[in-house]
């Protein structure tokens, strides 16, 4: 037993006060005047019973009681050595938790750490269980709660780092369910990791189950050096009407060291187009930017490498790009409608990089099955519909593809059923609103995407524009209405179709009969609609280890089925993982590299390809103090750190992990208050407490 | 407050209520009116009408007062000797020490000293009687010469007496046996806190002198009972010394000192011819003076 803080034993003079009020104090008060002490004087000394107690346990109470407070305040605790005499009876369930990170591919650590679960699980007694759970981002069980040592050392010896980051959260809950579990006295989980700052974020909301004690077992090096690539950044340009693409790298230098002509490579397709040098301060990042370069074709692969140091895997980092596939449409008009009856419409939807449009302008009679299969969305504005073209529309939009109809004046559509019934409302008789106030757009369905930019204030004001003549329409039963005018006509209507949907603009896209065309939000309302309709989402250039892969295609293919297709992903090590529908549809990314997605059957969409990279954050190989991880999941310091580990629990973390004085002080209290209730009992008696 | 005594025909009065009234000389007329004139008798033999005993002629002796009618009798000369009921000298020897001034009941035991002192000065003045009055305390503090004119005198000084010094008994009971040339009446009111053997050895002298001395031991109820019940420093009055006291674990071995105390002092003034009466300050004062009257009578016939 030690104490925190011995010189609150002094305290334990006071044990001396209750006598010392019984035979001092109380008596000084009370004088008693008497004619004389002549026959007092003869009654021996020791008969006037100054020292005599006479309640015995009501002292002993009030002695204990302050004991007890004393040694409250003197903190009281039980060094290691003695808890591990004392506690060194009953079996434990130990939890093993070793760090896989990349980070702990540094140097010797992962040795380092696989010698220490080794000598962990040498601990283990015949009556002990162990479990091995390696872990990064995510956790991984690597052998359950067996007593076998050989067993426990093997699944060790498989292990090896990964390439994700370091995530404490998911491990420490997955240990402290397998301990949890365990129905052995002593529950003990031994968390072997490089400790780095990045991976933890505070508590996590994780909490060992009470009992369990986390061990931590720090595989640090006091001193490192690690200089790692940074995302890159892409631009984007045309040169000789060619897509062009300018690469800007960078390292960072997390050493305490400078790093001076450091090669920087930049790959692309596997081949080194570019080679520079860079130098860096400590702590600090350096850029390069390489010259443009023309991706050859979709998926294009690229690389930033420098040269390898300590710990190689956040030496090299990848991306891919794509030339710029615009989307294509075709703007339907009615025979003999006048030149400039596209006008709006077709400048708002010339000007756009992000995506590209590619515009064709025919009329409805001509809207063939070739010209649909290139197209990614139809417009037909203000045309009549015949019955072979709604069905021509129907089979498009099943297909994937996008239809917006723009009523206007003169936009018919048969009343068709089977494949041609596409349209979100059956159309009804013109609304003239010239007379009286013109009808604005009142409210509109900021929940779906097309809508969704504007949904901020100040972000686009739609009611500034007046309609003065748009077209009855009727939804049908799955139709969406997106937005209404004032009088709570739809003026936007969608339905989906198969694969594709349907908008159905109940007005028209030139000043006849609105002014929308000449507000500011007309081109990104045609933008939103046309690349809603066109299913269009940028493609990021990487991913992050850890990340999930979708096995769903990300952009349509017009005319392609968008129905599941086996998919057969080839990982950067080489392995094959079908995504066939049947288990799960999404693949998380776990290594570096390039992973190439790959459709199977006839209609099966184009290899894809999609660079993985690492978490750079784990670069950054600072430490921290395990004890914040154990106060974090234990509410309090209190890991032991077994003998030969670099981590010393100090006294005050001991004391505060035990927190003996609590009890101590409860102990004191309740004491306090029998001592209380027997007195007062004591006093209704008698005068004399003692 | 008048309370009815189970003894017939006295009225015993609770003494705090007599100790409200200023005027000593109100409060003896109050307590000893009512008690049969008479009863007090001379100590001297002489020419008086009630015989008292004949004795054998000697020399010196005066012939008138030779029985002749006895001599002829018996040929012998005795002297007729009559109880001399003539006036005697009364002193009252009060102690007015610092340890008289204790009281726990509401009357000190001074102030009760001084109202029997005051009865019994009336009570013999009454018998025409010569009253004095001696206080002291380690010294003589007060002396007031027996005289039948001094009844006021003995009052007024009595009603002025303080306590104010230690008290001791030898030293002033010795130097007064110098002073009563004249036997008489002597009563020592007191709370005798020294050895029966002290205190005897003090009144000695006087009671050589042939004075008959009755002695008031007063007590105050708390000093025979000792019934404090909280641990306290008692302080001694007369020396100021203090010590701590549980009195539940003495008042036994405390009570059991006093009794002896008082025995001792009974018995010994038993021994001696003196009469002895334990004062409680608690009890009525007319009870203490009947009681005494009682005593004085009976013993009285016994002579």
């Amino acid at each position: 037993m030690s104490f925190l803080t011995p010189l609150f034993l002094v305290g334990l003079a006071g044990l001396a006060i209750p006598v010392i009020i019984h035979l001092i104090q109380r008596e000084r008060k009370n004088v008693v005047h008497f004619p004389s002490l002549m026959f007092l004087q003869r009654i021996p000394y020791q008969s006037v019973q100054r020292r005599r107690i006479r309640n015995w346990p009501l002292l002993l109470l009030r002695l204990a009681a302050l004991a007890l407070i004393v040694a409250a305040f003197a903190r009281p605790f039980f060094r290691r050595a003695e808890l591990a005499q004392a506690a060194a009876q009953g079996a434990r369930e130990v939890v093993v938790l070793i760090d896989k990170s990349y980070s702990m591919a540094y140097g010797d650590r992962w040795s380092r750490a696989v010698a220490q679960a080794h000598d962990q699980i040498g601990k283990i007694g015949p009556t002990d269980r162990a479990s091995v759970v390696f872990f990064s981002s995510g956790a991984d069980v690597a052998l359950r709660s067996t007593p076998d040592r050989g067993r426990l050392n093997a699944a060790v010896n498989v292990g090896k780092p990964g390439s994700g980051a370091t995530r404490y959260g998911p491990a420490l809950k997955l240990a402290g369910s397998i301990a949890s579990e365990s129905a052995l006295p002593r529950r003990d989980v031994v968390l072997i990791s490089d400790f780095q700052r990045a991976g933890w974020q505070g508590a996590e909301g994780v909490r060992l189950p009470d009992g369990v004690t986390l061990i931590p077992i720090a595989i640090g090096d006091s001193d490192t050096s690690n200089v790692s690539v940074t995302p890159v950044s892409l631009q984007r340009s045309t040169f000789s009407e060619q897509d062009r693409v300018t690469v800007t790298g960078g390292v960072t230098n997390h050493g305490s060291k400078p790093v001076s002509n450091l090669e920087v490579s930049l790959e692309v397709d596997g081949r080194v187009v570019e080679t520079t040098r860079v130098s860096a301060e400590p702590n600090s990042s350096a850029s390069v930017t390489f010259a443009p370069f023309t991706p050859a074709g979709r998926d294009t692969r690229g690389a930033i490498r420098i040269a390898n140091d300590a710990l190689p895997l956040d030496n090299a980092f990848f991306f891919t790009v794509s030339p710029k596939e615009p989307v294509r449409i075709v703007i339907a008009q009615r025979p003999g409608a006048a030149a400039d009856s596209n006008l709006y419409l077709a400048r708002a939807l010339a000007i756009g990089e992000a995506p590209p449009f590619d515009i064709t302008t025919r009329s409805v009679e001509t809207l063939t099955p070739d010209v649909l299969q290139r197209a990614s969305v139809v417009i037909v504005n203000d045309a009549p519909i015949a019955q072979f073209t709604a069905e021509r529309l129907g089979g498009f939009v099943a297909k994937g593809g996008g239809v917006l109809i723009a009523l206007g004046d003169h936009g018919t559509w048969p009343a068709a059923t089977g494949p041609g019934d596409i349209l979100p409302a059956v159309p009804g008789q013109p609304v003239d609103r010239t007379t009286g106030p013109a009808a604005r757009l009142g409210a509109l369905e900021y929940g779906n995407p097309i809508f969704e930019p504007f949904r901020a204030p100040r972000t686009g004001d739609f009611s500034g524009a007046r309609f003065y003549s748009y077209r009855a329409a009727t939804p049908v039963k799955d139709a969406q209405i997106l937005a209404r005018y004032d009088d709570g006509a739809p003026a936007l209507l969608e339905r989906r179709v198969g694969n594709g949907r349907v908008l159905l603009w109940t007005s028209s896209f030139d000043l006849r009969g609105n002014e929308l065309p000449l507000k500011s939000v007309f081109l990104p309302f045609i933008h939103r609609m046309v690349t809603t309709l066109a299913s269009y989402a940028e493609r990021p250039s990487w991913l992050s280890v850890g990340d999930v892969l979708e096995a769903a295609p990300g952009a349509p293919v017009p005319g392609a089925s968008r129905q599941v297709v086996p998919r057969v992903v080839l990982t950067p090590s080489g392995e094959r993982v079908t995504l066939d529908g049947e288990g799960p549809d999404v693949l998380e990314l776990a290594e570096q590299g390039f992973y190439e997605v790959r459709g199977q059957g006839r209609d099966a969409a184009p290899p894809r390809t999609v660079a993985s990279n690492i978490d750079l954050a784990e670069s950054d190989l600072t430490a921290m103090d395990p004890q914040e991880v154990v106060a974090g999941v234990m509410g309090r310091a209190g890991g032991a750190a077994p003998a030969g580990t670099n981590l010393t629990a100090t006294d005050l973390e001991q004391e505060r992990a035990q927190r003996i004085w609590w009890y101590l002080l409860f102990a004191g209290v309740v004491v306090l208050g029998l001592e209380t209730l027997i007195g007062n009992r004591v006093s209704r008696k008698g005068p004399i407490p003692l | 407050m008048l309370t009815t005594s189970i003894t017939p025909g006295a009225r015993f009065v609770d003494p705090v209520v007599l100790s409200r009234i200023g005027n000593l000389e109100l409060v003896a007329r109050y307590v000893v009116d009512g008690f049969i004139n008479g009863m007090h008798r001379s100590p001297y033999f002489g020419a008086s009408v009630d015989f008292a005993e004949h004795r054998g002629y000697v020399a010196g002796d005066d012939i008138r007062r030779v029985d002749w009618r006895l001599y002829a009798r018996t040929d012998r000369f005795y002297i007729k000797e009559y109880e001399a009921d003539t006036n005697s000298n009364f002193s009252t020897l009060l102690d007015v020490s610092r340890s008289m001034g204790f009281g726990s009941r509401g009357v000190t035991k001074l102030e009760y000293a001084k109202m029997l002192a005051g009865c019994l000065t009336y009570l013999v003045h009454k018998q025409r009687d010569r009253v004095g009055l001696v206080a002291f305390d380690s010294d003589i503090v007060e002396h007031v010469p027996p005289s039948a004119k001094h009844m006021d005198v003995v009052l007024h000084t009595l009603d002025k007496l303080k306590p104010s010094a230690p008290g001791s008994l030898r030293a002033p009971l010795h130097k007064m046996a110098e002073h009563f040339g004249r036997r008489g009446l002597l009563v020592l009111i007191s709370d005798l806190y020294e050895e029966p053997d002290a205190v005897l050895e003090a009144i000695g002298p006087l009671r050589f002198r042939g004075n008959d001395i009755v002695v008031f031991h007063m007590l105050d109820p708390a000093e025979l009972d000792f019934t404090f019940d909280s641990p306290s420093a008692f302080e001694d009055l007369e020396t100021g010394e203090q010590i701590p006291i549980v009195p539940e674990a003495l008042a036994d071995q405390y009570r059991s000192l006093v009794r002896a105390h008082i025995d001792g002092l009974q018995e010994r003034f038993s021994a001696n011819r003196i009469d002895y009466t334990v004062v409680n300050t608690s009890q009525p004062l007319d009870h203490a003076l009947f009681s005494y009257l009682t005593t004085r009578e009976r013993l009285t016939r016994v002579r």
